[in-house]
């Protein structure tokens, strides 16, 4: 690796690049599916009216770091070059890349990273698009264990884990998918050391036990398994590492099994052995190279290797011979811990989530109504746009541009931009993207309402979840569905049939209705 | 369960603080780590700092505020209570009730002591339990109170174990014996317990997933010392006799509670961070907990206050302990180095030089004499210019001039050797046995019965040798003839006037597939004195671990890893344990499966025979798995092959057949599901391989309907294992056994065939079933 090119063109040191990654989000099917043939990129899914790209850009812009490179789908380009540069508040230098995916052959997390390697020339933090961190939790933080750690002991990753909170089972309709269920992990809470992330793989191996090497427990005597935890997908990693990925071709999820594995290299010896150099390859690269560019004597490069063999207190090799090899390598085991940092976020006050399934996306933006404090809004073409006998409680978030009509009960709900809120419609507990169009009378309770759905009058949605673009006829009622564009056609004949049967079903919404407003 | 008076006992206690406090003392160890030391005197007679073990047991638990203690002895049981009748606990002043207990000489393990505790009766509230060679200054009564606070809000919390936190590579903290302990981050319930064996070395702890439901957050320690106190509850002895498989308190007991889907019963942990306790398990533990008593670390039962043997020393600069009588007579040319302790009456002459050891009483040091590391019994004599490093010096030894004792050896009591005798590095002597028969009667150890039957075989092996001289059929010491009777090739040379014999280095009972694993030659190594055991090193858990599994872990790795390995493995370690003891491991596994299929298929030939109910045979064999810990699918296999071979073969007439298959599948095909597990695929599959490796391959199909008719098997099983690529024969060699394979598989198409065809024209059941016969 020579970084001289790098460094010279660029006068300023870069410490990171982030490297963000946004999917598909398969999981998030019907709202992630696009309409129309125009495609609804997951990152561009809003989060309390706020595309959900924004909070893992706003965290990296707060922690310092200005290079960002962000991978997506190439279908999603377009889409989402347009929305960076059209938001120009940002201070980051964003490069998006695009990588052929199709939603049914996804490309792992692992061949993408591999596939850009070469974008990354220095150590970099990898972060998905769907994460929202907790306020309390800077990046810098993450950044700075990463800092100590890589010089103090030759850290070589740091990840970040969080306790989600729990929501109460049941309460979301199994059709909405799966939750999101915590992985077990072993970490050391002392050192904060990530030791063992339980795989699918290690499931299928072994569904009853947990298995946990012994020189794992003897380099690490007293350790921690948890099994309430989630990965937050957010690692900083050496550029080396990049290196050693790129010696195991198999891996297709970085989650799942490079990082996994690379938590056994800290302490299984044959793996260190042989990744050991692959993951130090000559401490320090860049500071050091730094430092020589900097140094008045324009050192060449076997004053740098002296330099770096003292550093290694190996006083007594004698410089005129060169050191075997495999002495090299078994100092370079023996010294860098090649460790694993794991910052653990265990504050159960904040929300903290990755936003990559339904429930996680509705939980979201609910726990940011619980800050939001719903006011008119000051601008009067705003303000005009909602009726004075509106109702719509503190906790709700009500896009600009968005029109309200007369008595429409609007309570901890997100409502778009550019929607229209007909007249005694009543929405508790819904998320609304934009440009909805809601008719006179619809009742939507716990709702995920795509772009651009249009619901008909008096039409009655419970715990459901539209496609963008799709249209509820009047009078329509489901319940617990996710409605998809695809079998708009056949739901005319089956929502009559669902209508003649759903009698009581409204009834009851009505109930859980009525009690819901008395509780507010 | 315990009977119910004892519940009602025990409510009444839990109100009742008066109660006194209990303690029972297992005084035989049930291992043999401190022979040839311990042929004469049990190991809880041996002293530690000159007093003997049991009496800093007995301190211990004084200090804890115990009142009645029962010392359960076996071996030199005579010995135990004289000893007990003299010390000064007896006295009435001390305020201890000592009853010494004798139990049968059957008892070989701690279950069975626990399982005697029971049939006598004698607990009667919550007692701590100890082994007789403990030495602490925990406050036990702490635990005890933790104990009983837990037990009024849950009555299953039936244990508290003691532990400490030592870190992993502690001094005391055995190498060889071991375990992980998993706790609950808050309430230190112990969720899950691994012993871990030194060597070989254990690669892997599995932690069931389940403990994850209830408890999301656990500790894994693996730094915990395990004192070996626990506090149990009454129903513990009756848990025992209950349980009559159960012999180790930690891997039986522990074990058996915490994975038993039937006892609700909860075992928790009291994780000691302040105070010092540690037992005296083999030879290295000794020697730490010896050095730690001197470094003071018991504070404050110390050699110069409160010595439980009632000496008195005199505390010197540098941890030197003289005893304060004036009867010590130091030459002025002499070196006394730190951490060293010298009994009353002690000479130790000019030039001699005593470093971190301990002297007993009435011993004598020649001049020139070097003792270094080393433990010295009462009455000893050692001559001039000897030297002594790292080794057990029995009581009435007599070393003579210019004898060179090095690194682990054990010397028994009464033992002459030398002059310039030289004893190789872990050498263990003691007295032969002709020079004094009477003393002889006595001397066994608990456990030389049990060792007899490994040793018959041995003997066998070494029928070669000259054994005219065994005819001594009253001591069935079979090691000890051994040993003599391998004198001339062990050829240690130990001097002219010597009384003693060698046993041999290596022990045999490492070579009895009956072995505990913990008792095994090379982990017996990890705890012994003064043995580094360097050329294991390269096994310690924890290194080469790694690189083993990984090979299997990571395939894309395995093969460059297995050749590093096995390159960088050879060339470190010493090829003479290595090698062998690699070898020495899968056929016991092997082994130990086999004997389990034998017994399973006796187990069931007698229910057959006998006719047992399904219910006892059930309980036969769950019994048996637990016993040599087989993988479930090993019973289904024995299960499914007993039932089908014991299906008659009838020639020719097809209704009497179906008649035969019935008939058994009826009375014993239940048993299937009974054996701790269903699995309906599993069971099919099994089916199949068995029938196409026995004569009865054409009775597959009908079994197999017999089966389905019973509902052990249902339709969608079936279909289920007939989906399998592995019932199609494939991915096997092609021979008979697969060409067998595809038969029975094409008797399931069939059936499967009848299923659809079933369903469609709705025929009965019991139609289609004729029609696959």
């Amino acid at each position: 690796m020579d970084f001289s090119e790098t460094t010279s063109s660029q006068p300023d040191i870069r410490e990171f690049v982030a490297v963000v990654l946004a999917g598909f989000g398969n999981e998030l099917s019907p709202l992630s599916s696009g309409a129309g043939g125009e495609p609804s990129p997951k990152a561009l899914l809003p989060i309390a009216n706020q595309p959900m790209l924004d909070f893992p850009l706003a965290w990296l812009e707060q922690s310092g770091i200005k290079d960002v490179i962000l991978i997506c789908p190439t279908a999603h380009r377009q889409a989402i070059s347009h929305y960076i540069h059209s938001s120009s508040s940002t201070s980051l230098r964003i490069d998006v890349h695009p990588y052929e995916e199709t939603e049914d052959l996804s490309v792992g997390t692992c061949a993408i990273l591999r596939h850009f390697t070469h974008l990354i020339q220095q150590d970099f933090v990898i972060l998905p698009c769907d994460f929202v961190p907790p306020p309390s939790l800077p990046l810098s933080s993450i950044l700075n264990k990463f800092r100590t750690e890589s010089i103090s002991d030759g850290c070589m990753s740091t990840a970040c884990w969080f306790a989600p909170r729990r929501s109460e089972q049941g309460t979301i309709p199994d059709e909405w998918g799966q939750y999101e269920f915590s992985t077990p992990i072993v970490y050391d809470p002392v050192t904060g050391t990530l030791l063992h992330v339980d795989t699918p793989d290690d499931v299928d191996r072994n569904g009853d036990e947990i298995e946990l090497r012994m020189s794992l427990l003897t380099r690490y005597p007293r350790t921690r398994l948890s099994s309430n935890l989630q990965d937050s997908h957010v690692y900083v990693c050496r550029r080396s590492v990049l290196d050693a990925l790129a010696q195991k071709p198999t891996f297709d999820s970085i989650r799942e099994e490079f990082m996994p594995w690379l938590c056994k290299v800290q302490y299984q010896r044959a793996k260190r052995e042989r990744y050991g150099s692959v993951l130090t390859p000559t401490t320090n690269t860049l500071n050091q190279n730094v430092a020589l560019r900097h140094s008045t004597t324009g050192a060449p490069n076997d004053l740098f290797s002296l330099k770096h063999h003292a550093s290694l207190g190996e006083k007594n090799v004698a410089y005129s011979a060169p050191p075997s090899p495999t002495s090299d390598e078994d100092n370079k085991g023996a010294d860098a811990s090649l460790r694993v940092g794991v910052v653990i976020h265990n504050d159960s006050s904040e929300y903290a989530a990755r936003a990559n399934t339904l429930h996680s996306l509705l939980e979201l933006n609910r726990s940011f109504l619980t800050k939001a404090q719903w006011t008119l809004p000051t601008d009067p073409k705003d303000r005009a746009l909602i009726d004075p006998k509106a109702q719509i409680s503190s906790d709700s978030i009500v896009g600009e541009s968005t029109r309200v009509e007369e008595r429409t009960s609007i309570k901890r709900s997100v409502i778009g931009k550019h929607c229209m809120v007909g007249k005694m419609a009543k929405i508790v507990g819904c998320v609304l993207l934009d440009h909805c169009v809601i008719e006179e009378g619809a009742k939507l309770d716990n709702c995920i309402l795509g772009k651009n759905t249009r619901v008909g009058n008096k039409a009655a949605l419970s715990w459901c979840i539209t496609q963008g673009g799709y249209e509820v006829e009047a009078g329509g009622s489901y319940k617990n569905e996710k409605l998809e564009i695809s079998d708009w056609a056949a739901g005319g004949t089956s929502s009559e049939g669902n209508d003649g049967t759903s009698e009581d079903d409204e009834e009851e919404e009505e109930g859980a209705e009525e009690s819901g407003e008395s509780e507010d | 369960m315990p009977p119910k008076s004892f519940n009602v006992g025990k409510e009444r206690l839990i109100d009742d603080e008066e109660e006194p406090l209990q303690a029972v003392i297992l005084a035989d160890s049930f291992n043999k780590r401190f022979k040839p030391l311990t042929t004469s005197k049990p190991r809880c007679l041996l002293p530690i700092c000159n007093a003997p073990l049991l009496d800093w047991t007995f301190e211990s638990l004084s200090l804890a505020g115990v009142q009645e203690i029962f010392v359960i002895c076996r071996s030199h049981a005579d010995l135990v209570r004289a000893a007990i009748r003299e010390s000064k606990w007896s006295k009435p002043s001390s305020g201890l009730k000592i009853v010494p207990i004798l139990t049968a000489k059957e008892t070989f393990s701690p279950g069975d002591a626990m399982r005697d505790i029971y049939t006598r009766g004698l607990i009667t509230t919550d007692f701590i339990l100890v082994n007789g060679d403990l030495v602490s200054n925990v406050r036990i009564d702490e635990v005890v109170k933790v104990h009983r606070e837990r037990r009024k809000t849950n009555k299953d919390a039936i244990m508290t174990m003691v532990v400490k936190e030592s870190g992993a590579k502690h001094r005391t903290r055995s190498r060889g014996d071991s375990a992980v302990f998993v706790l609950d981050a808050e309430s230190s319930e112990c969720l899950h317990y691994e012993p871990v064996t030194g060597y070989p070395p254990k690669t892997q702890v599995g932690i069931p997933r389940e403990i994850l439901a209830e408890h999301p957050e656990v500790e894994i320690r693996n730094d915990l010392m395990d004192c070996s106190i626990d506090v149990c509850s009454v129903e513990v002895p009756s848990l025992f006799q209950d349980n009559f498989d159960w012999l180790d308190l930690r891997r039986d007991f522990v074990h058996g509670v915490l994975t038993s889907d039937l006892l609700m019963n909860t075992i928790h942990c009291y994780v000691v961070k302040e105070g010092y306790a540690a037992r005296v398990k083999d030879t290295k533990s000794y020697d730490s907990i010896s050095k730690d008593i001197l470094a003071r670390w018991t504070f404050p039962l110390v050699p110069d206050d409160n010595h439980p043997g009632g000496h008195a020393y005199e505390h010197l600069r540098g941890n030197r302990y003289i005893a304060k009588d004036n009867t010590v007579v130091l030459s002025r040319t002499c070196k006394i180095g730190n951490n060293t302790l010298i009994g009353s009456s002690t000479h130790v002459f000019d030039n001699a030089q005593v470093i971190s050891s301990v002297l007993g009483q009435k011993c004598k040091i020649g001049v020139n004499t070097v003792i270094r590391n080393s433990y010295i019994f009462d009455g000893t004599t050692i001559g001039a210019n000897c030297v002594v490093e790292n080794s057990i010096i029995g009581a009435k030894v007599h070393i003579k001039d210019k004898s060179r004792i090095e690194r682990g050896c054990l010397v028994a009591d009464g033992v002459v050797v030398g002059p310039e005798a030289k004893l190789r590095p872990f050498e263990r002597v003691s007295k032969r046995r002709d020079t004094e028969v009477g003393d002889d009667d006595e001397d066994e150890e608990s456990e030389e019965e049990e060792e007899t039957e490994g040793d018959d075989q041995e003997e066998d092996d070494e029928d070669d040798e000259d054994e005219s001289e065994d005819e001594d059929d009253e001591d069935s010491d079979s090691e000890l003839e051994e040993a003599e009777a391998n004198q001339a090739a062990i050829g240690a040379t130990l001097g002219e006037d010597t009384n003693a014999i060698a046993w041999p280095l290596k022990s045999t009972e490492g070579e009895d597939s009956d072995a505990d694993e913990m008792e095994t030659f090379d982990n017996q190594r990890l705890m012994r004195m003064g043995d580094s055991a360097s050329d294991l090193e390269l096994t310690d858990p924890g290194s080469i671990t790694s690189s083993e599994v990984d090979s299997d872990s990571d395939e894309e790795d395995g093969f460059m890893v297995s050749r590093t390995r096995r390159a960088s493995a050879s060339a470190t370690s010493l090829p003479l344990t290595t090698p062998s003891t690699e070898l020495l491991v899968p056929p016991l596994a092997s082994a130990m499966e086999k004997e389990f299929q034998s017994e399973v298929s006796q187990s069931l030939e007698r229910a057959f025979a006998e006719g047992h109910s399904v219910d006892n045979a059930a309980v036969e064999l769950k019994t048996l798995r637990m016993s040599t810990n087989v993988p479930l699918r090993r019973v289904r296999e024995a299960v499914i092959a007993a039932i089908v071979e014991q299906i008659p073969i009838v020639e020719g007439n097809m209704a009497q057949q179906r008649k035969e298959i019935a008939n058994v599948v009826d009375r014993w095909g239940e048993l299937i599901d009974r054996i701790g597990g269903v699995d309906a695929v599993e069971t099919v599959s099994i089916l199949q391989t068995h029938c196409a490796s026995s004569q009865r391959l054409p009775l597959f199909g009908q079994v197999l309907a017999a089966l389905y008719q019973n509902d052990l098997v249902e339709e969608d099983d079936i279909r289920e294992w007939h989906r399998q690529p592995a019932s199609r024969g494939e991915g096997m060699k092609p021979g008979t056994f697969s060409e067998n394979m595809e038969k029975c598989w094409a008797v399931g198409t069939r059936m499967i065939q009848q299923f659809d065809e079933q369903e469609e024209s709705e025929e009965s059941g019991e139609e289609s079933e004729e029609g696959e016969d």
